[in-house]
């Protein structure tokens, strides 16, 4: 393990705390009535803590993977995740979803701060069953009216470049330090998962 | 000013963007604020695309061609078909194709972009269908396929990166999820 990798670690979380302790957080699929369009879409998905974590954590814990997981995950994601919003859309239940959102952010935070290398395909399928709870959420929640297109691909586009911001900070691991400010933004994912989860069990 | 029919460049049209600027702009906005037509068209292209930069370059054309004249045999027809779903399932399947890089017979292939843009275009042209102005709108919304095509395969002919197909991969995937998202939204929502 790095010497400074446990300070900027600390530096990292504690920073993660303040931001979910500020006041009145703006939080996933608590928004109703916006208006369909492009934009609606696109900043949909940036819109709330949980949603936004786990993306970036999609991408981050590809790098830490390595090739072919680095672009295998973001292609799998967005697929499996427009699969759970169409069951969200049409209705079909899955029960805890709220809980899966927060466990995908706090396992998969932990997964880059560990740097655990699971094998390529349950790495695949451990991102696919969530993205399933992602997208089941959104989909239950996609608002009415509106452009449904421009939306939807508003929405596909914010969550792929929230994976390639997390891919962007992970290539920050090639740079000294970089190592563990990937690490360090593992370690805020998983504290947000947890705080996520202990919400939605709550 | 005498104009044919077909030329109107006044009347308001169903599904389709009054821009104020006649019927060739509403054609042109048409396709890209309602962009299903032109995801088809990316998505096409990018399959050619991983054929090999010699196949799009040779393929390219076919896409905008076959959107034509389906569009041409739609806006003819009595009345608009309301196939939507069916629509956003096959753009999925179209771009899973991309997304999975599954490579597909050169015949196929041959078929697969003037016939998908086609089949497309004809449901899209019927949208137009029985306005005075559909015409004018259709034809409009064919060159500015073509325009946009011909920009996006020249474009993407040249690219020689390393991560090139993984874009191509990715974009595939973006396009297959977002018409994932519209189906599950059109089979919501039927009217």
């Amino acid at each position: 393990m790095p010497r400074h990798l446990l300070p900027l670690s600390l530096v990292l979380a504690t920073a993660g705390l303040l931001v979910l302790g500020a006041p009145a957080p703006v939080l996933a699929h608590a928004e109703a009535g916006h208006a369909g369009g492009f934009l609606s879409g696109l900043l949909h998905p940036v819109s709330g803590l949980d949603h936004v974590v786990a993306m970036v954590a999609v991408g981050l814990w590809g790098v830490v993977l390595g090739p072919p997981a680095l672009w295998l995950l973001p292609v799998a994601f967005p697929l499996v995740m427009a699969l759970g919003g169409l069951l969200g859309m049409l209705g079909v239940p899955i029960p805890g979803v709220e809980i899966g959102i927060a466990v995908s952010g706090l396992a998969m935070g932990l997964m880059v701060l560990f740097e655990i290398r699971a094998p390529l395909a349950l790495a695949a399928l451990v991102v696919a069953a969530f993205a399933v709870f992602h997208g089941h959420a959104h989909g239950a929640e996609l608002p009415s009216g509106g452009d449904a297109l421009l939306y939807s691909l508003g929405f596909v586009i914010a969550t792929g470049l929230l994976h390639l911001t997390g891919i962007l900070i992970g290539e920050a691991r090639r740079w000294r330090g970089g190592r563990a400010l990937a690490r360090g933004a593992g370690a805020v994912i998983a504290l947000v998962g947890l705080l996520f989860l202990q919400k939605a069990l709550a | 000013m005498i104009r044919p029919p077909g030329w109107c460049w006044c009347l308001p049209l169903a599904h389709a963007p009054v821009t104020g600027l006649g019927a060739w702009a509403d054609g042109a906005a048409r396709l890209l604020l309602e962009p299903t037509d032109l995801l088809l068209a990316i998505a096409l292209v990018l399959l050619a695309l991983q054929h090999g930069p010699r196949t799009l370059e040779r393929l390219w054309w076919r896409v905008p061609a076959g959107w034509l004249a389906g569009a041409l045999v739609g806006v003819a027809l009595p009345r608009e078909l309301l196939v939507a779903p069916l629509l956003s399932a096959a753009l999925t399947a179209l771009a899973l194709l991309v997304s999975f890089r599954i490579p597909l017979p050169p015949r196929a292939l041959l078929a697969l972009l003037p016939l998908g843009a086609a089949g497309f275009a004809v449901v899209s042209g019927s949208a137009m269908a029985g306005h005075s102005g559909g015409l004018a709108v259709v034809l409009a919304e064919a060159l500015t396929l073509g325009l946009v095509t011909g920009l996006l395969a020249s474009a993407l002919a040249l690219l020689r990166v390393g991560w090139g197909p993984i874009a191509i991969q990715v974009a595939g995937s973006w396009i297959a999820a977002t018409a994932l998202l519209l189906l599950g939204w059109q089979l919501r929502h039927p009217s």
